[in-house]
């Protein structure tokens, strides 16, 4: 198995890996896993001023799995309800050169992903004290 | 935390054992001797040199065994040594005799060869280990049937290490006037083992699992009474016609003092290979939970495979990788490896399989290396564990 560069970055330095602390803003989370797929992710994100703040996951799956993990939470920061997820299980693909037969356990990521993103949208769109 | 010299810690012998400096020196010198280049069949001079040479090593190779050295059919390596053994006797028996008796955990080379039969039109008896991955001589005995031709079984499981008796399957299939073929690629070398007491009709074993050359392995074929065995290539009469072929010299004569070596140091390295396997299965505690995949006895001294619940196999591999030399519990290396169809066949889990690893050791294995292996492998499974999902531990087992 070839594993590219960022790959064995991502993997040997898991950034954004673990749990948020409480603090300041609510925090949503999301999750997938699909074992027979080998992938289970679960992504966390912290809210203020109608856009995510900081993130971080929890991922089970292989080398690829995890680097694609923690790109996507390093991606998250920024993000509003209705704008594009920031990646994607075919942008994520490209540019971690994911081999073609691991392209499901990126499309279990994105299951865990949108997830949290419809659930930040929600926190986003309720009244205020609902 | 390397070896000294900065080489991964190799605890991989089950794959294949470090080459022998002094059968490495043999081999380059029978590389370089002119006197050694003819061919061994030739009945020149120097073919004839060469046939000494040959016959040197098949006596030293068969005495690995405890037996002579007309016994002695060598191949390119266990591989080809058991497909010749399992369908070079099927094909060779009676009509209406062309049944086999085998185990859904043998190697792949044994597994290849049944299936081939069964595509033929063979009926093929898989027989299923218990939770410790051992066959019994009474399930032997109970699949054994009037057309039954051969009964083929590995003595140690290449990935538990667990031994088979071979002794009382040996009975069982003699009491049925059955031949008994035994892949010994794990166990030649590595445990006492003598064809005499066993009542192995046909024993495959290989140069490279024991410190020798790759590309050599040998068929042990039984002299009274012997199994008819059709080959499976054709050409000159090398080997009885069982293999023709031109005589690989300097790899037979590496495989001939890489078993003499074992010979040699079998009583003081088992016990000392077995102590540090046990070493390094205590010091993995740390890691817990950890699941030791197939019983503990009998077992070859250095085979250790352990499963990781709430880890993925590929990325402990990965973690690993630069540090660590060993195999996963996938059947294959590749991102979407099977999970083992022997840690499946004694109950695991298909998770379970592929968060498994076979560490296996060997001659040159050092208590420190064993020290240094434990130590990495808990600091990778503790990281993975804390990168996973909560729960993971529960889950995936």
């Amino acid at each position: 198995m070839e594993y590219s560069e960022e790959v064995r970055r991502l993997f040997d330095t898991l950034p954004h890996c673990g749990e948020l602390a409480a603090g300041a803003g609510p925090i949503v989370a999301g999750e997938a896993a699909e074992l027979e797929r080998g992938a289970w992710l679960r992504f966390e994100a912290r809210l203020a001023d109608g856009a995510i703040v900081d993130a971080a996951f929890r991922a089970w799956g292989c080398p690829h799995t995890l680097a694609a993990a923690a790109l996507t939470a390093a991606r998250l920061p920024g993000w509003r309800a209705g704008t594009p997820p920031p990646v994607d299980a075919r942008s994520l693909a490209g540019e971690l050169a994911v081999p073609a037969d691991k392209l499901g356990r990126l499309l279990v990521l994105e299951d865990a992903l949108q997830s949290l993103l419809r659930r930040a949208s929600e926190l986003q769109s309720a009244p205020p004290g609902g | 935390m390397n070896t000294a010299a900065g080489r991964p810690v190799y605890l991989d012998y089950a794959a294949s054992a470090p080459l022998e400096p002094r059968v490495a020196e043999l081999m380059c010198a029978c590389l370089r001797d002119p006197a050694l280049q003819a061919n061994p069949s030739a009945v020149h001079r120097p073919g004839r040199a060469a046939a000494a040479v040959v016959a040197q090593a098949r006596a030293r190779v068969a005495a690995l065994i405890g037996a002579g050295p007309e016994a002695i059919v060598f191949t390119s390596g266990a591989t080809e040594s058991v497909n010749l053994a399992v369908l070079g006797t099927v094909r060779a028996a009676p009509a209406g005799r062309g049944h086999v008796v085998t185990a859904r955990t043998e190697h792949r080379a044994g597994l290849e060869a049944c299936r081939e039969l069964e595509r033929a039109g063979h009926p093929v008896t898989w027989l299923r280990p218990d939770a410790g991955g051992r066959i019994s001589a009474a399930q032997v005995g109970a699949a054994l049937r009037p057309d039954t031709a051969l009964v083929s079984l590995m003595h140690a499981n290449n990935e538990l290490g667990v031994l088979t008796d071979l002794v009382a399957i040996g009975r069982a299939c003699a009491e049925r006037d059955v031949p008994l073929h035994v892949d010994a690629a794990q166990s030649a070398g590595r445990v006492p083992l003598d064809v005499r007491e066993s009542g192995v009709a046909l024993l495959s074993f290989c140069a490279h699992k024991l410190g020798g050359p790759k590309g050599i392995g040998a068929l042990y074929l039984r002299r009274r009474p012997r199994p008819a065995l059709r080959p499976l290539l054709f050409g000159g009469g090398q080997e009885g016609g069982l293999r023709p072929g031109t005589l690989a010299t300097p790899l037979i004569a590496g495989f001939g003092l890489a078993c003499e070596i074992a010979v040699g140091e079998i009583v003081k390295e088992e016990p000392r290979v077995r102590a540090l396997r046990e070493r390094l299965w205590a010091g993995l505690q740390p890691a817990a939970p950890v699941w030791r995949n197939g019983a503990a006895e009998p077992s070859v001294p250095g085979i250790l495979n352990v499963c990781f619940p709430g880890i993925e196999g590929e990325s402990l591999l990965f973690a690993l990788d630069g540090q660590l030399a060993a195999t996963s519990g996938s059947a294959c290396s590749s991102a979407s490896g099977e999970p083992s169809p022997v840690l499946t066949a004694i109950g695991r889990s298909e998770l379970a399989a592929q968060a498994s690893l076979r560490l296996s050791l060997g001659r040159h294995t050092t208590a420190a290396e064993v020290d240094a292996a434990a130590a990495l492998l808990i600091a990778a499974v503790q990281r993975l564990r804390r990168a996973a999902p909560p729960g993971a531990i529960e889950r995936i087992a």
